[in-house]
Parts: structure tokens; sequence; C-alpha cells
């Protein structure tokens, strides 16, 4: 038998949770819990939730493949039991769950037993944030309850003050559907993270909770939340205030993000008559574009990248020579340039031009760069 | 049911280290059920001042008895799951047979059920989602609820105690095995982590070997042990005829179960292994160990042809588990 293989049956199962999630879960580190053979059976699984990980182990048994798995919850879970309330006498039968009719041939089951978890761990957090006795946070709760998709957690050690978290989803727009061809996988959401200390009873005026806007890493190539300002948290302001501002704001800029795109597209399209077609370009964001130029003999690449702020902001260029190898034989480049004439009032044809112009002299020096550092090589 | 906190919990080296033998030399995943004992102790915390100042103290001592639990056997499944289901119910019915039948092996055992205890091989080290349902549903359960042994009041308890038993993620580490006892208590709904006593192990307990009683399941020898010293005293018909007279005390029973082993060997003959005559008698008791010997000798062999069996009947139920999961 091969040594540290998933068995079959696990790994379909695995494999569709990964592909399938409509949160992105993985799997973090596999274990074997055989004496004679390396068999994987259990498994980390790191699973969002409230704009954190948890981290729950599966169990399953190589040795009864057929078996239900079971979950190790996180150290500090040790009170979430689901399915646990009911059949008190056991002569009545539990309701039906995930786990009481398994099915290990069925690959699916594996995702909707960590999806109805993870539900129930979401009911168990928010039962627990309910629990605080804090009147400031009772309200906050009572009003944004109702929202769909929020997300909180309570966060108690030894060492840290107790916390709560919660995990707001903004704007009901559909964000991939704005952006033509996008080629996202999952749905992109920007959620706003609001930590609220827990106050001591007798306490001065309530602290203003801590932001801060999350999204994926993905939703850069459209717009940087980093670069967005956060309003300011005016003293006794809720979060049902806080909201409608933040949400419009973020609205219009998003909205004027989507609209960029087109311009930046327009901007390449103007480059055509000039650099000739592309070679490679960006076509859902167009933040890249990549021409082929000669001077005389001397063949080399032309990379446009262009900012999210663009026009307000100015292309960078790089070049990169088609017939220069360094010692490593990776093709000689230039550093960034960004020392060309440029206005964002101009036409876009004048921006074309003026950048052609800068080209046809910068290329030289790039050609005597390329051929001095092949000296260097000597 | 009483839902009483436990001071400590206790186990004899010998059955952790069998307990863990087992759990080691399993192919997979294990899980068994505890059987033990909780006694009341009354505490010995002495002391020189005024018992009226040490308030702290006898308050406590007399709001909740002080118990101990004792596990002084196991019963290890091959595997895992096996008197419930995989959501964490009990099998009652099933468990209440293998209750039964570990009654009937030795009647006059006082072991109850005391909890259960799960191994599982490279796994944090700490209950899992049906661990909990099991510990909490077996402890929720009057119908195996026992008494506190010693207690002047009475009290019961239920099946609370809970061991659980992992290995380390990493292979290198020195120590091959990590154990943690619970107590779960079911007001709270909370997995109590208790310290594990190994008796006999460490300075604490050399104050147990003073007060040691030996208990073991060999029937009672009472009456030999009484004749064979009176006859190895003072050897005379007087002597003969009170070891019978013992003789006859043995019931029928054991009497006949020590025949069977004696081979109509009587054990008063032992006496004339003494003296002059000791010669002619010394050949006949080595016949009787050589019987013995190779009836032993059968039994081991028989016990490793069946054990091959059974073996090779694992191998197979594995390769057809195997073989349903596409695993071959």
């Amino acid at each position: 038998m091969a040594i540290d293989t998933v068995p079959p049956l696990f790994a379909a199962q695995l494999n569709y949770l990964v592909t399938h999630s409509p949160i992105p879960m993985k799997v973090e580190q596999m274990w074997s819990g055989s004496k004679y053979h390396g068999l994987f059976d259990r498994f980390t699984l790191v699973i969002p939730f409230c704009l954190d990980y948890i981290k729950w182990d599966v169990i399953y048994n190589a040795q009864y493949p057929l078996a239900a798995p079971d979950i190790i919850f996180g150290p500090e879970d040790e009170s979430f039991r689901p399915f646990h309330a009911a059949g008190e006498e056991g002569d009545l039968k539990s309701p039906k769950n995930s786990l009481s009719d398994w099915n290990t041939k069925d690959h699916t089951r594996l995702l909707s037993l960590i999806l109805e978890l993870r539900d129930l761990y979401m009911a168990y957090q928010r039962k627990r944030v309910g629990e605080v006795d804090d009147d400031r946070l009772k309200f906050e709760i009572s009003t944004v309850i109702s929202k769909k998709g929020i997300e909180m957690s309570m966060s108690s050690g030894a060492e840290k003050p107790e916390e709560v978290k919660f995990a707001v989803p903004l704007l009901e727009m559909d964000i991939n559907k704005m952006v033509t061809g996008c080629t996202w996988r999952h749905q992109q959401k920007i959620f706003l993270q609001v930590i609220f200390p827990v106050g001591r009873k007798y306490s001065s005026a309530p602290t203003a909770p801590r932001l801060k806007l999350v999204a994926s890493s993905e939703l850069k190539a459209l717009f940087s939340i980093e670069d967005f300002r956060l309003p300011p948290w005016l003293e006794g302001m809720c979060m049902a205030e806080y909201l409608p501002t933040l949400e419009e704001m973020l609205e219009s800029q998003i909205a004027d993000a989507v609209s960029l795109i087109d311009i930046r597209r327009k901007f390449i399209v103007a480059l055509a008559p000039l650099f000739g077609r592309p070679v490679e370009a960006d076509p859902v964001f167009c933040r890249k574009a990549t021409f082929l130029a000669s001077s005389g003999v001397f063949t080399f690449l032309v990379h446009f990248s262009l900012p999210l702020q663009f026009p307000k902001l100015q292309p960078v260029l790089m070049l990169q020579s088609s017939q220069h190898f360094n010692s490593h034989s990776a093709p000689i480049k230039s550093p960034l340039l960004t020392n060309f004439p440029w206005s964002p009032r101009w036409e876009t044809s004048e921006m074309v031009e003026r950048m052609f112009d800068f080209l046809a002299e910068e290329c030289l020096n790039f050609k005597k760069y390329c051929n001095e550092s092949l000296l260097q090589q000597r | 049911m009483d839902d009483l906190p436990l001071q400590k919990i206790q186990i004899s080296g010998p059955t952790l280290a069998s307990m863990i033998q087992r759990f080691s030399s399993s192919p997979g995943d294990v899980d068994g059920l505890l059987f033990g004992r909780v006694a009341h102790i009354t505490p010995s915390n002495f002391s020189d001042d005024d018992p009226t100042t040490t308030t702290s103290s006898s308050t406590l001592s007399s709001d909740s008895p002080t118990l101990i639990a004792t596990i002084t056997s196991f019963f290890c499944f091959n595997s895992t799951t096996t008197f419930y289901d995989s959501t964490g119910q009990l099998n009652v019915v099933s468990l209440r047979r293998l209750l039964s039948s570990d009654r009937d092996r030795d009647s006059n055992s006082p072991n109850s059920l005391i909890g259960w205890f799960s191994g599982r091989r490279k796994t944090p080290l700490r209950p899992s989602m049906r661990e909990s349902s099991v510990t909490s549903s077996l402890s929720s359960k009057i119908q195996f609820s026992f008494q506190v042994e010693n207690s002047p009041k009475s009290y019961t308890l239920s099946p609370c105690i809970f061991l659980l038993l992992t290995t380390p993620f990493q292979d290198q580490l020195i120590h091959t095995h990590d154990f943690r006892a619970y107590q779960f208590r079911l007001s709270t709904d909370y997995f109590e982590p208790k310290t594990l006593y190994v008796v006999n192990i460490g300075p604490a307990f050399r104050g147990h070997y003073g007060a040691f009683s030996p208990n073991s399941p060999f029937p009672a020898l009472s009456c030999e042990l009484r004749g064979l010293h009176s006859s190895s005293m003072v050897e005379d018909s007087k002597s003969d005829g009170e070891s019978l007279r013992g003789m006859r005390k043995i019931s029928k029973e054991d009497q006949e179960e020590l025949n069977a082993c004696a081979e109509g060997f009587e054990v008063g003959r032992l006496s004339r292994l003494m003296g002059s005559e000791a010669a002619n008698y010394t050949a006949e008791l080595e016949e009787l160990y050589d019987k013995m010997l190779a009836k032993l000798d059968g039994l081991a062999r028989v016990v490793e042809k069946s054990s091959a069996r059974v073996l090779e009947q694992e191998n197979h139920n594995l390769k057809l588990r195997h073989k349903i999961a596409g695993l071959e």
C-alpha cells in the first residue's frame, strides 16, 4: 500500500470541500492515525469566521473508512456543543443532522457538515455576545442584528481584555457583476470590522470602537481599501448611524473605480496605433499592457502598468530587452520609468504621443545600458 | 443522582500501563469503558489550630464530601464508535449487554462503570464533539449510576469520568503518549480537568504499602492454609484429623476446582514432604508439576492458534473495509 496517501474516499470529500465551498476554506495539515501504514485520515481545516480563522480538526478513521468523522473544535470553544441539546433520555431520536445518516461515498457530505457546524458556531458566538452585560453592546446588537450576513464573536483570554468583534458586510451591490468579464472565483465583499471593548460597569464615557475595512486581496486589482479614508466615529455614535454614511461613500468610490477601468481600457486601445497590437494585456482590470518595439535592430518590450488612480497618476514604464541577457540568462530590464511628461488634463492621444516621443529617446539610453552591462559581465 | 466534584482520580500503574499498551498496539483509534469505584474519605487535614478559627476548611468539608475515584480496570474495544453511534448517542442496549457480561465474569467484583476512555493518535488533547456527547449522555443516564462507598450519607454518582489518550504530533519527542483525565459536570455541562494520580508511583504512595490488603479473584483458600499451618507445626494423627475437618469445610464447588488443579494430589499430603519420607514424595510431586506444565503448554498452544486465527480474520476484515473504500 502506498505510503503517505489520503484514502480516495476522504480525498474526494476534501477536494469537494475546497473547490465548492462558498467561503474559502483550506486544509492546513494532515496526519495519520494508523499504526502500520501512513494513511492520512485526520486534517486541520482552516475556516474563515468573523474576519478571522477558526481551526477545526476533522478526524476520520482509516481503519473504518465508512464511519462518520469526528470534529475537535478550537481550544477556546470548549463550551461549543453542537448536535447536543436533544436526547436527554436517549430514547427520543435526536433531530436529523449531517452526521446522523452519514455516507462517506457521497463526497458532498463533509462540506455540508462543516457548513452546518459553522452556522451553529455562528449562533453560539451570537449567543455569547448577547450574554455580555453591557448596555451599549446590547443596543448595538439590537440595531444591527437584522443585517444580512453579519457575524460576531466574543474574544476573551486570560491576559487580554474582553472584546466583542463584529464583521459587518457592507453594500448590497454585487461587485463581481459590476466588472465585465471578471475572473474572481469568490464573491467580493467589503466588511467593516468593529471591535468594541466590553465596558466595565460605571465606567465613564464609552470609548470609540476600533474600525477597519477588510476585503480579499483580489479586490486590490479594482479598489484599494487601504486608500479609503474611514469617516470619523463621533462621540455617542452607534453603528446604525455610522454605517449608512460609510456605505454611501464606499458605494460612490467603487462606482468611480469601476468607471476608471474603462478609461484605462481606452488608453491601452489608444496605444495600439503607435506601438502596434499589445503582446499581452490585462483585459479585465486593464492594469497592465506589454508591447513589442524596436529601434533599428534593437528589439525590446515595453511594459505599461497603470495605477488605480489613472489618469490622475501617470503610468509606470519598464523596458525589457529581447537581445541582452544577464549572467543568470534573464533578460535585462530597465528601472521603473516615470520621468516623462505627463498631465492628467491632456487628451488620451496627446498622452500617448508624448510617451512615444519619450520612448524613442529613452530606448537609446536603454540600449547603451544593456551593452554596458554585457561588457561588465566579460 | 448527585453531581458531586471528585477531589482526584487515581489509577494503578499496571492498569494505566496496560491501557496505554492496548492503545499503542492497536492499528487505529480505540475506546473503552472504565471500571472502578468512588469512595468517600475523611479529610485528614488536622491542624494544631483551634477548629473554630479554621472555618474555611471545615465549611469546605461539610459542603461537599471528599470523593476519590479509583480506576481499577478497563475494557478496551478494538475500534471506536462501539457503544454509541456517530452522533454520540448511547446505544443503551449494547452497553447494558456489555456490562452484564462483565458482571457475570466476576460477580463478586464491586467495580462499577465509572466512565470511559478514548485513544486517538495525532490529535489535539481535548474532548471532541462526539466524545462530549457520549460523556454527557453517559453522565445523564440514571440507570448507570452507582453508590459512593464508605460514605456516611448515601450519595450516587453517574459514570462521569473521561480519560483521553493521544500521541504527540511530532514523532521525535521524548514522550510517546499524552493523557488527560476529566470529570464531566452535568450541572455546568463542563469537562473539569482532574489530575490523574498513578498509584504506587512516587514517594507520596509509600504509605499505601502499609495499608495494602490483597484483593484477588482467586478462590478462598483460608481452610487449606490453616490445615497446612497446623500440620507443619506438629505431625501427628490429631493434626491430620483437624486438617480433614478443615477440608470438609470447603464448599463442594471450591473443592472440585481445586481437585481439577491438583489431579488428586491432596493438599494434606504436602505435609509429607517434610522429614525422612520426603524423597518418596518428591518424585510424585515432580510428576504432578510436569503434568501441569504440559497442560499449560497445551493451553498456550491453543491460545496461540486461536489468536492467530482471530488476527487472520481481523486482517481479512480490514482488507474488505479497505476494498469498499477503494484503497486496494
